[in-house]
């Protein structure tokens, strides 16, 4: 078996190799027979993972086998908490007092011209802040009474208080967030990041993804996406009712001890063939077939959540038999300490337009953030005290903001409280793996309606976060369909002051 | 480019063979292509090309390289490297001045290169794709220096090649030292050739009448069975969903449905009548342009309808209008000349010769379609039921006798036919302006409350007196009052409402106006005292010439006939239309590619660098389609020829299919590509069957696909083709198979897709609610491509094996080799229930458990299993039998189904499952070989 192995890898090095060798060079088929000649190839310019350690990364892994990054990197591995529908941030840290000034009164003509709203028309009326603030532990940080458990660990936290978007519509502003693009096709954050750090545990998929709230994201499973990138960097989504992967249950009326039989033989045959054709993707595919075994037990034991002792489900307010936000910040951990690089939640029901009583500020965003926050701040802890919290980068945000304005949908006055999708201000948050711990950056103006100092823009938080991963957002690259492809598309900026 | 090879094959000794494209450097002649452009693509371009141009110079076009640059310097004086600023600053040592700045120099031979091509007078060359095709020299096999350089033992060449094919590929071949493999056995010969034009497996008397057919044209025999197969279109039609984007919803955060599959069907017809590539690519593109359009060449404008729309709250109609109508610029250059135009979308290309303002022009063939992101997805192509389409036909009878003159009566003829089957031209109410207590409604439709009004923008009303208005609200007694020119100028009319029950549901008035000569703005205000917060609901308004012999101020009995068609309910498909007169679009460059800045002003053209369009070509889409499909088009036919042999070999002749531009892969044998593309053109026609029998004709697809140990280190990737294509079979076949040799595969063809099994909770559409409801009868095992294609949500076992979610135009499917690849074919009921059936099948088909697992893979490979793995399998079911025997209880579980006889539950056919689901996963079931 072991030669196996060593077969295996020589077959997945050549293939990478030749991957990238057909896409750097123009030279030409007649070189490419000739071993020699790679080194007159510049490696470095394109589907280039890790510019400064080209030669480990590209010539001797497998696709997701862990590769290292450029230079020290602060974090390991990504919790990204995605609060889809977009919190409002005037009601949870972007502290107005000025704006409750103006409750009530119709919003001045300048913050209307030239703008467009997902649905606000005409003259709406400004909206004072519902929540009630107070600073909170050394570092003095806003947070309102919406987010009580949050407050207490405000100490570990970077708020990015002025971010803003592009994009004032659900689908297109989340999957500019998560792959740099308003438009399908790009590849997502975890695809890259697993595109080029591999994933440290070869029973478990490198990027998995856990939804909660009922419903998927606005964007699909596009924000997961592997885009043009190769499917085994896409996302594996995680359910919550049935196999937690796709096909992960035998067939009923076969057991392990069958279905290990079966793969043993298919193996067996496959080496045969592969002993008569020499195709090494036949080998690959022995490989894999081993792994779906391996994966079969692995993911159902990462996601038994019954083994966690009691008072840590009592932390998050678990309950086991129950998919929720908090089950799914549970199983993060117990992911990202099984080594799964980038694991991604995504909570619907955060749309706040006040059309409903679920859909309002003054009912259902309190009623989200009373579902959400005990977990959120759980799991801040929960890694701390395993010593996780060093060196795993958590995020949570929306992907924009919310209007200072009430808004006054088709005209109308609505039945409950709510903002209006707002693209020029909102707050972000993030934790651990390199940046400062009780920290504010950014500034919006008297009334939350523009960043006014310290801007961040989405592609800048990507940047950054790749740059703690070790990476250099504008060298992470792939080539496809004539020109080099990133994250970052043409922009992005690392957000230096708010490193560690 | 025949005499290169030969001037190669002189110099080609050991070693320098293996370096042909270096070659060159011991040339005289520098070659721009092959030797220059790479270096400057590399090493200058992205500061001096398209996006930038740094110090006003630049490399991409010869005239603005030639240009004195910003300093008044010229960069590169033909014929004088020394007086070249380029050579001079490539060569200096401060590191402020020498190019490429702060980057590694250059070196000393690529330097010299540089020099010596300047020397020569710095001739530019235009990349090899962008340049005519024509017809090479087929290479003569056993040549004298082809003999010297490759000697071959105990093979005889010329008896080896079928076809032209052959004789390219041996050529390079012996050029390499490599001998083509045999030909493979029949078996599997059969299979390759079924699975490559069909998508489906040979049944066993096929192989077996193929295997013992012993006159000489029994393989060609084989193909034309095939090719004449319905199962032909099915699988070409397969490849092309991609390309069109194909799905049956609408995308984006709602993903609503979509019912576009008479699209999907016009395909498989089109595959099957072999209709000529031309002709394909025009129908597609520009069927609704095309004189007399029939309901099949609008039902194939198809194509361009597959973008998505944007039906989220919220979102602006134009936004997304323009987004679709940019996906069809780049899908048209993607699909047909492998092209990436999308980077000029912001940008001139940083690479190939086409500027920023080029984009824009293409764009305005496309920019006067009729669609406008509007949810009830118009125009379409309606098909009236029955008793509709009578009236139909009554009316178009009343206007052929009532109308004296005939070509009058063909012109009334035209325009009413069009308006019943298309509903168009209309203008859609998100095109209403200055709203007072009026608003367009979840960013829609338009729609207002009592004492709201609207203004409808410059319309041209001669001649067109009947005004039809899409309505829906709740409302009573509300009345809309029409005015001239002021919200308080002349009436023209004053109508009821009708109340339709609700805003969604609508209902179409015909209202008749006063004859009013030229441009107008019209203002509506709206009278709604008994229920003022109930919202009136516009979809659209059309301004009609009234019909023959009808009333001028009243309603007539034939106005009220095409009302009630108008008002009937009917099955649609969107369809590409274009809009003229009031409706006509001007396009604009977009400043960055930013729609909301609008640049100057520019109307239809093709790029520059390309042949230009013949004056006799109408400049609209009509004539791009056919400017695509001329002869003179360097890739239409390349790109075509190209993809094509991609899916039979698993690799494209230009790797890249994607990309023929200066940055994709060079071709491997680049006259083969050509030779092919000329004979598609030329000799055949544009005949797509004609083309792919020629390729599996040759004596190259027909090599055994083995490799000895020698071969896989030299050639690994089988670019050269010493032997034949080994690859994993595509996520349909994979499917479509299992179904075929376990005997549940349906034969239906054609109609609405279909809900196979499919594990709960895949779909979660945020709004609309659908569901994935399981299909009955035969829809359960129907083909693949006619499975339901939810954007956002894709079948998942298909998204596993490398299909595309269909949001985009996708010209290759990368192979992946995963887990969850093995995790479907071993698990997924899908396939459950296939190994169960096959199972049935093997207990049929042998009495001893040997011969019945023989029996199980000779019905999927067609081939006796080796005794070795025969061993493997009967071990396997040995082991398994006797935990059947202890566990008949698990046994019934395994083998339970809807309709199972459960006597027939015994250890011996749970154990034949279990072995029917390992035979369904072994790599060589699932390769094409």
């Amino acid at each position: 078996m072991n030669k196996l192995l060593q077969e295996l890898q020589q077959a997945a090095a050549e293939r990478e190799t030749r991957r990238h060798f057909l896409h750097t060079c123009s030279t030409g088929l007649g070189a490419m027979a000739f071993g020699s000649l790679l080194q007159s190839c510049n490696f470095l310019t394109n589907n280039d993972r890790q510019p400064n350690t080209v030669g480990s990364a590209i010539q001797s892994d497998e696709p997701t086998a862990p590769h290292p990054s450029a230079y020290l990197p602060k974090a390991q591995r990504v919790i990204y908490i995605h609060m889809a529908g977009s919190p409002s941030q005037l009601e949870l840290f972007d502290y107005k007092p000025e704006l409750a000034k103006y409750n009530g009164k119709d919003c001045p003509q300048e913050l209307l011209t030239g703008k467009k709203f997902a649905f606000i028309r005409g003259v709406p009326k400004m909206l004072g802040p519902q929540g009630k603030f107070a600073q909170h532990g050394h570092s003095g940080a806003w947070v309102s009474d919406y987010l009580p458990h949050l407050q207490g660990v405000v100490d570990d936290i970077t708020f990015l208080k002025a971010m803003h978007t592009d994009q004032f519509n659900h689908a297109p502003a989340q999957l500019l967030m998560h792959t740099g693009s308003a438009r399908l096709g790009r590849p997502s954050m975890g695809s890259w990041v697993t595109y080029g750090l591999g994933t440290e545990n070869d029973n478990l998929p490198g990027y998995i993804v856990l939804a909660s709230g009922g419903k998927q994201p606005d964007a699909g499973k596009s924000v997961w996406g592997s885009g043009f990138l190769p499917t085994v960097y896409q996302g594996v989504q995680c359910r919550t009712d049935g196999d937690p992967v796709l096909f992960a249950s035998d067939p009923s009326g076969m057991n392990r001890d069958i279905r290990k039989q079966t793969i043993d033989a298919i193996s067996e045959i496959n080496q045969q063939q592969y002993d008569d054709v020499k195709d090494p993707e036949i080998l690959t595919r022995i490989a894999q077939y081993e792994l779906a075994f391996r994966m079969q037990m692995s993911v159902p034991d990462a996601m038994a959540i019954k083994n966690e002792p009691q008072y840590i489900l009592d932390s998050y307010g678990v309950d086991p038999n129950k998919g929720s936000f908090a089950r799914n910040c549970l199983l993060a951990r117990r992911l990202v300490e099984r080594g799964v690089r980038f694991v991604q939640l995504f909570d619907w029901g955060w749309d706040t337009h006040g059309t409903s009583a679920d859909g309002s500020i003054d009912v259902g965003l309190k009623e989200k953030c009373h579902q959400s926050d005990q977990a959120v701040a759980a799991l801040l802890k929960d890694l701390k005290q395993r010593g996780l919290l060093d060196d795993t980068l958590v995020v949570w945000g929306g992907e924009f903001g919310r209007t200072p304005m009430q808004e006054n949908r088709d005209g109308q006055v609505l039945p409950f409280m709510g903002r209006d999708h707002h693209l020029e201000a909102f707050t972000v948050w993030m934790a651990g793996g390199g940046v400062k711990k009780g920290f504010s950056f950014g500034e919006t103006d008297d009334i939350g309606y523009y960043g006014v100092k310290d801007k961040v823009h989405i592609h800048d938080l990507q940047a950054t976060i790749l740059h703690l991963l070790g990476f250099d957002h504008t060298k992470l690259t792939y080539q496809f369909q004539g020109r080099p492809f990133r994250l970052t598309d043409v922009a992005g900026k690392i957000v230096k002051p708010i490193l560690a | 480019m025949k005499t290169q090879w030969l001037f190669i094959g002189v110099a080609g000794v050991g070693v320098a063979l293996l370096l042909s494209s270096f070659l060159g450097i011991f040339e005289k002649r520098v070659d721009y292509n092959t030797q220059v452009k790479p270096l400057l693509n590399k090493n200058c371009i992205t500061c001096h090309g398209g996006v930038k141009k740094a110090a006003g110079f630049s490399l991409l076009f010869k005239q603005e390289a030639l240009a004195p640059a910003k300093s008044g310097k010229l960069a590169i004086v033909p014929g004088d490297a020394d007086a070249s600023e380029m050579i001079r600053r490539l060569t200096l040592t401060d590191p402020n001045e020498r190019m490429p700045l702060d980057h590694p120099a250059l070196k000393p031979d690529e330097i010299d290169l540089l020099r010596r091509w300047i020397d020569q007078g710095a001739k530019w060359g235009d990349h090899w794709a962008y340049q005519p095709v024509e017809r090479p020299d087929v290479p003569t096999t056993g040549s004298f220096w082809n003999r010297l350089t490759a000697f071959i033992p105990g093979h005889d060449k010329d008896r080896w090649a079928t076809n032209e094919i052959d004789h390219f590929i041996l050529d390079k071949l012996e050029q390499e030292g490599l001998t083509p493999s045999p030909e493979a056995d029949r078996a599997i010969l059969i299979r390759r050739v079924s699975l490559d034009l069909t998508g489906l497996p040979p049944t066993e008397k096929e192989a077996a009448d193929f295997i013992s057919d012993t006159s000489p044209d029994a393989y060609e025999k084989v193909i034309d069975r095939l090719l004449k197969s319905p199962a032909y279109g099915e699988r070409w039609s397969g490849m092309w969903l991609d390309l069109a984007r194909y799905a049956d919803t609408k995308g984006y955060e709602r993903d609503p449905g979509r019912k576009i599959w008479r699209y999907r069907d016009w395909l498989i017809k089109a595959f099957n009548d072999d209709k000529p590539f031309n002709k394909f690519t025009v129908e597609q593109l520009a069927g609704d342009l095309l004189p007399a359009p029939t309901d099949d060449q609008f039902v194939a404008t198809g194509f361009h309808r597959n973008t998505m729309n944007n039906d989220e709250g919220g979102t602006q109609d134009e936004e997304f209008r323009v987004a679709a109508v940019i996906d069809r610029v780049n899908t048209t250059w993607d699909v047909w000349q492998g092209t990436t135009f999308a980077c000029i979308q912001c940008h001139s290309h940083p690479y190939d010769p086409f500027t920023h303002d080029e984009y824009y022009k293409f764009m305005a063939f496309f920019n006067n379609a009729r669609d406008e992101d509007v949810t009830s997805d118009t125009p379409t192509l309606r098909f009236y039921k029955p008793d509709d389409s009578l009236k139909v036909v009554s009316l178009q009878q009343f206007i052929k006798t009532t109308v004296a003159k005939p070509k009058q009566a063909q012109q009334t003829l035209n325009q009413v036919t069009k308006l019943v089957r298309t509903v168009e031209p209309k203008i859609n109410s998100h095109d209403f302006d200055q709203l007072v207590n009026a608003s367009l409604l979840d960013a829609k439709y338009f729609g207002f409350q009592d004492k709201g009004s609207t203004r409808i923008k410059n319309v041209t009303l001669t001649g067109r007196p009947r005004l039809l208005i899409a309505w829906g609200t709740k409302a009573t007694d509300a009345t809309v009052t029409i005015r001239q020119d002021k919200l308080d100028g002349p009436v023209l009319a004053r109508v009821p409402v009708p109340n339709t029950g609700s805003q969604g549901n609508d209902t179409i008035q015909m209202i008749p106006l006063p004859d009013v000569r030229g441009k107008h703005n019209l203002y509506l205000s709206l009278n709604s005292p008994t229920s003022p917060k109930d919202w009136v609901q516009i979809k659209w308004v059309s301004f009609q010439p009234v019909l023959p012999g009808q009333p001028m101020d009243a309603l007539g009995k034939k106005d009220q006939l095409l009302l009630d068609i108008l008002n009937a309910d009917a099955a649609q498909t969107p369809i590409m239309l274009d809009g003229t007169g009031d409706l006509a679009r001007e396009t604009h460059v977009f400043e960055r590619g930013n729609w909301m800045v609008k640049g100057k002003k520019v109307s239809p053209d093709v790029p520059k660098s390309f042949p230009a369009m013949s004056p006799d070509l109408p400049r609209n889409r009509l004539g791009m389609a056919r400017w695509l499909v001329n002869r003179s088009n360097p890739l239409s036919a390349r790109v075509a020829v190209n993809r094509f042999w991609e899916q039979l070999f698993g690799t494209g002749i230009v790797e890249t299919i994607e990309d023929m531009g200066t940055q994709g892969i060079p071709p491997t044998h680049r006259e083969l590509l050509d030779y092919l593309a000329v004979e598609f053109m030329e000799t055949d026609r544009w005949s797509m069957k004609k083309l792919l029998k020629k390729i599996v004709m040759s004596a190259t697809y027909r090599q055994q696909s083995s490799a000895s140990p020698e071969l896989l280190a030299k050639d690994p990737y089988n670019r050269l083709l010493a032997r034949g294509p080994r690859v994993r079979l595509s996520a349909e076949v994979v499917h479509d198979q299992a179904l075929a040799v376990s005997k549940l595969l349906s034969q239906k063809m054609y109609g609405p897709s279909v809900m196979p099994s499919q594990p709960d909770g895949i779909w979660q559409s945020p709004y609309d609610g659908e569901k994935w409801k399981q299909s009955t009868g035969e829809d359960r095992h129907r083909r693949a491509l006619y499975t339901y294609w939810k954007r956002t949500a894709p079948y998942p076992s298909m998204v596993t094996f490398d299909s595309p979610s269909r949001e985009f135009c996708q010209l290759r499917r990368l192979r992946t080799n995963t887990p969850l690849q093995a995790l479907v074919t071993l698990n997924d009921p899908v396939y459950v229930e296939a190994a169960q059936h096959l199972a049935d099948y093997m207990s049929n088909h042998g009495k001893s458990p040997e011969g019945q697992i023989q029996a199980g893979f000779q019905q999927i490979m067609l081939r006796n299993l080796p005794s070795k793995k025969l061993a493997v399998l009967v071990r396997l079911y040995r082991t398994t039998e006797q935990y059947y025997r202890k566990k008949p209880g698990e046994a019934e579980a395994l083998l339970d189904r809807p309709g199972f006889d459960c006597t027939k539950v015994s250890p011996q056919l749970a154990a034949l499952t279990v072995t029917a689901n390992t035979l369904l996963n072994l790599d060589e079931v699932l390769t094409k070989e």
